[in-house]
């Protein structure tokens, strides 16, 4: 369960950097006329539309895994067990890719970062710009569900980490608890998000970075190292489901 | 808006099937091919108060949000989440499902469902009803198991299948309209705006309305709308789109635009000089846009495949049903048969040849070379064979004067009193001696009473003296003398197909002046390049069969591949003679005599200069002055033509494994769908290759030949050369 209650972490550590984008968004998304509390709905919408990609992506990222790596149908839970050679190489990809993601958080590797965060974004994020201002109660869904699908450094390394995972439900929960960890900042951006200072926000940002490095290590490890189990052991990850 | 079956849709240029879409985007009426261009059209160009493209975009994402929570209940499903002590959860379960689904169906498949319904009230089955069938199949099934309490729903399946093909149609739209980005330019003519200043005032009108005469300022980076003349301003502009030459021309107050060049640096106002409706520009997009209009032929058959593709699938979907029926549970069986129905994909097929022939018209008319058909490119691109006319193509349709021979009186004094004479002469021979003149820095001599005698020469007064230019028999009719050496020359270059003027003075000739036409410095060359493609080249001309031979030799035309002396109809006649067994022939012209002969021949091609009728006749039009663009053309035609059996050749094997493998079982409906989703935008990607083609070489023969050429290439000039020479050591 634990392993779960970190990506929670990193996820809420990790949303001080969505308040860059995505945080924009829920600005402009804020004031509802009709009072607080169709204001307070419009964010719920919107977050959970965010939150339904982000699980979906993890289960597909999870099914991905498990397609490659057991065809058999064996499941191999987070971070335990003992691993085939399709899932020791998976694991280790998945974590080079959360290390590569991660060093971004900390202004490492700006080409990366480019490619990552301008893959396509443009348009989308232009006509999104459409569904702000369109009155209605599912335009805060819809936005959230294809903001949830826009590229995002945070969102691929979990991604990799629920591919890692080699089953559609733990990536499933994987991502979700990611995203669970982002609501409370993209809830609160509405609100506080101006009075956030940028420095709490770099600092924010520095610690999701460290999480999803520590995460990445422990995935690669889990590839390399030739006792998975025995290192699961040291980890108290065990059975999260 | 043009009639729909010769429209072309909105988004990807392409031309619209049957199955159009039409709406409004920004207030403009939009025709889209298909429902993904149709979303990709309004992500990208809806506005943010255009309430239509946010509420398609609302539509999707609650689409999305209501298929993947049913994806992520169906994930819990499938893992045995609600098994044992949960069991008696598993019917609520799937009436949650069935109440997410409901919606989601409704939205994501009303789409197919219009467009099956409004194919079916016309009688014609389109790929949209097989989903409609799968899907519909699958969801009834579900609805079914939910109220008779059964223990599989697949409302999963029935939701990500159109969420699958949405997405797929979508990807696929956004990655077609790379293609179209080659034809925006040259469409544009016909949609532009025009900047209009009336005073002190600015409008913007559409640049149809703008006539001769109006004040029009052109921002940089815009095109300019209209022909005309620069008032104000400095500028550098890019006239590819109409010349095929992309380099910067400098513009300032008193020069000429062209429409369609691109105003690069500076604002510039022009008076147009003509209507924006009748530039070449103009010409250009209403050639571009038929042309991508038209069917070829193997896009027709096709279309037929299409036609008959989607019964048969309807039957193989239904007997794979209840052939499995008897060996498996009812609910396998139509999910087989669900599997079969999405996996086959007549799309790969519909778009094999279009995107490929659009990318290939369009790669060519930016360079300026109009192809007005398809059916054009395909010829193009398989004839082995290319006939070409002489005067005009081959050469540049100018005579020179070439040779000088005199009686020992110099060669600048011949030329002086000659130009003197031709001076006053409209004459095309007369044009080339004033030419010859002048490129000596000769003064012509002042000439009186000039009188032409029609169709023999001309003659005047100088210096108190007669002198005359022209032919054999205006000397006779003088009654001048003519030395034995000059007559025998001057018979000798005519025998040799040259033309020949005499001239004299003081009752005497003094010189004979041949003249004759002069191959294009990038003939040889280009004959060359057609060569190393294996396209042998003829020659058909109605000249005499020596100045035939001469340009052949020079041009690096074999001696058995000469017809001289045929008159226009006579030409088609050669060309059918020589087709032999070569299925493809094609012929290249210039002006009103080549006009029947470039109808007659499989792809008819025209350069530059070519007159109207002889722009009818033809089916391919290069720029002027680029017949070095031949080889790159049939190149492109050729990459096009392997493109689209590539194309062909996935779509049917792709087709036919991917039904197999669903009939036999083995795919599920899921998987299915995606894998069919991905196999048009394999077709897509391919036809993008063409993007990646080389641009026209100036020297169009490829490295191989090159040497070759260099080392044969002098010899013509070389026999030009010291006949010139001779003259001037005898003058």
């Amino acid at each position: 369960m634990s392993a779960y209650l970190i990506i929670f972490f990193a996820g809420f550590a990790g949303s001080f950097h969505c308040i860059g984008m995505c945080g924009g968004f829920a600005c402009a998304l804020s004031r509802d006329p009709q009072g607080r509390g169709a204001t307070v709905l419009r964010h719920l919408l919107y977050n959970t539309g965010r939150l339904t990609t982000y699980c979906f992506l993890g289960g597909l990222a999870g099914a991905f895994g498990q397609v490659i790596c057991t065809p058999q149908g064996t499941t191999v839970p987070l971070l335990s067990g003992p691993l085939d050679t399709g899932q020791r190489i998976l694991a280790i990809l998945a974590g080079l890719l959360m290390m590569a993601m991660a060093l971004q958080f900390f202004g490492l590797l700006p080409r990366l970062h480019r490619i990552t965060t301008s893959f396509g974004a443009g348009t989308l994020a232009a006509s999104l710009r459409s569904l702000l201002a369109a009155p209605g109660r599912a335009a805060p869904l819809a936005f959230g569900v294809f903001n949830g699908f826009l590229p995002c450094p945070l969102v691929y390394a979990f991604a990799a980490q629920a591919a890692s995972t080699a089953e559609a439900l733990h990536g499933f929960l994987t991502m979700a608890a990611f995203g669970l960890g982002t609501f409370p900042a993209l809830l609160l951006t509405g609100g506080v998000g101006h009075a956030l200072a940028p420095a709490w926000r770099q600092r924010g940002v520095w610690l999701a970075g460290s999480c999803i490095l520590l995460l990445g290590l422990v995935t690669v490890g889990r590839g390399v190292l030739p006792f998975a189990a025995h290192f699961a052991h040291g980890w108290p990850g065990g059975h999260p489901a | 808006m043009t009639a729909p079956d010769r429209a072309l849709c909105s988004h990807c240029l392409l031309p619209i099937g049957r199955r159009a879409m039409q709406g409004t985007v920004n207030g403009e009426p939009c025709i889209f091919c298909c429902y993904g261009c149709c979303i990709a059209y309004q992500v990208k160009n809806g506005k943010t108060e255009e309430w239509e493209a946010a509420w398609l975009l609302i539509r999707l994402g609650v689409g999305g949000f209501l298929s993947m929570n049913i994806m992520l209940f169906s994930l819990l499903l499938y893992t045995d989440a609600f098994s044992g002590a949960d069991a008696e959860m598993l019917p609520w379960i799937h009436l949650l499902l069935w109440l997410f689904a409901t919606p989601a169906v409704i939205i994501l498949g009303g789409p197919f469902l219009r467009e099956t319904w409004l194919n079916g009230k016309e009688g014609r089955l389109t790929s949209s009803a097989l989903i409609v069938l799968g899907v519909g199949a699958a969801y009834l099934y579900s609805a079914f198991a939910v109220i008779e309490r059964g223990p599989n729903v697949y409302f999963d399946t029935a939701s990500m299948v159109l969420m699958l093909f949405t997405v797929g149609y979508y990807l696929d739209a956004v990655a077609r309209a790379r293609a179209a980005r080659d034809l925006q330019p040259l469409l544009a003519a016909e949609s532009e705006w025009a900047t209009i200043v009336d005073g002190n005032a600015e409008y913007r009108r559409p640049v149809r309305e703008v006539g001769a005469g109006t004040l029009v300022r052109v921002r940089p980076g815009e095109r300019i709308p209209v022909d005309g003349m620069v008032k104000e301003g400095e500028s550098h502009t890019d006239e590819a789109v109409i010349t095929g030459e992309s380099r910067q021309i400098a513009k300032g107050a008193g020069s000429h635009v062209i429409a369609g060049s691109l105003n690069l640096d500076g604002p510039l106002l022009i008076q147009s000089s003509g209507a924006a409706n009748v530039t070449r520009w103009a010409q250009i997009c209403r050639s571009v846009r038929d042309a991508l209009t038209c069917r070829s032929p193997s896009q027709r058959l096709a279309d037929h495949i299409v036609g008959a593709f989607v019964p048969i699938i309807l039957m193989l979907g239904v007997g794979a049903s209840v052939y499995w029926a008897q060996h498996l549970p009812f609910d396998r069986a139509l999910l087989i048969g669900l599997a079969v129905l999405v996996v086959a994909c007549p799309c790969a097929v519909g778009l094999a040849a279009p995107m490929a022939t659009s990318l290939g018209i369009g790669r060519l008319a930016r360079r300026g070379c109009l192809v007005r058909d398809p059916a054009a490119l395909e010829a193009l691109a398989r004839m082995r064979l290319i006939a070409f006319d002489k005067t005009g193509t081959l050469t540049s349709g100018e005579a020179r004067v070439v040779a000088i021979d005199t009686d020992g009186t110099s060669a600048d004094v011949v030329l002086a009193h000659a130009a003197g004479l031709e001076r006053h002469s409209e004459h095309g021979l007369a044009r080339a001696v004033v030419a010859a003149a002048a490129a000596r820095g000769l003064e012509p001599m002042a000439s009186r009473d000039v009188r032409v005698a029609p169709g023999r020469g001309i003659r005047g007064n100088s210096d108190g003296q007669t002198v005359a230019a022209g032919s054999a028999i205006l000397m006779r009719e003088l009654g001048w003398s003519l030395a034995s050496s000059l007559a025998k020359r001057g018979r000798l270059c005519e025998a040799t197909g040259h033309s020949v003027i005499y001239v004299g003075w003081g009752e005497r000739v003094h010189a004979v002046l041949s003249l004759d036409d002069t191959p294009l410095p990038e003939a040889r060359a280009t004959v060359e390049a057609l060569r190393c493609r294996k396209v042998r080249a003829i020659l058909l001309t109605g000249d005499l069969q020596a100045a035939a031979q001469r340009i052949a030799t020079a041009v690096g035309i074999d001696s058995d591949d000469i017809e001289a002396g045929l008159l226009p109809a006579a030409k088609r006649a050669a060309l059918e003679r020589r087709r032999g067994n070569h299925d493809m022939v094609a012929m290249v012209g210039d002006g009103l005599n080549d006009a029947p002969v470039l109808a007659g021949a499989d792809v008819g091609i025209a350069v530059g200069s070519a007159t109207d009728l002889a722009r009818e006749a033809a089916a391919v039009v290069l720029p002027p002055g680029a017949l070095w663009m031949l080889p790159w053309a049939i190149d492109v035609a050729r990459a096009v033509r392997a493109i689209i059996l590539t194309n062909l050749a996935w779509a049917f094997g792709y087709n036919l494994i991917a039904v197999g493998l669903a009939m036999a079982g083995v795919l599920q409906p899921v998987l299915a769908a995606a894998v069919m989703a991905g196999s048009s935008i394999v077709v897509v990607l391919n036809s993008l290759r063409l993007e990646r083609l080389p641009e026209p070489a100036a020297s169009p023969v490829p490295e191989q030949c090159s040497v070759l050429a260099t080392q044969i290439a002098p010899e013509p000039r070389s026999t030009a050369v010291p006949i010139n020479n001779k003259a001037l050591q005898a003058g």
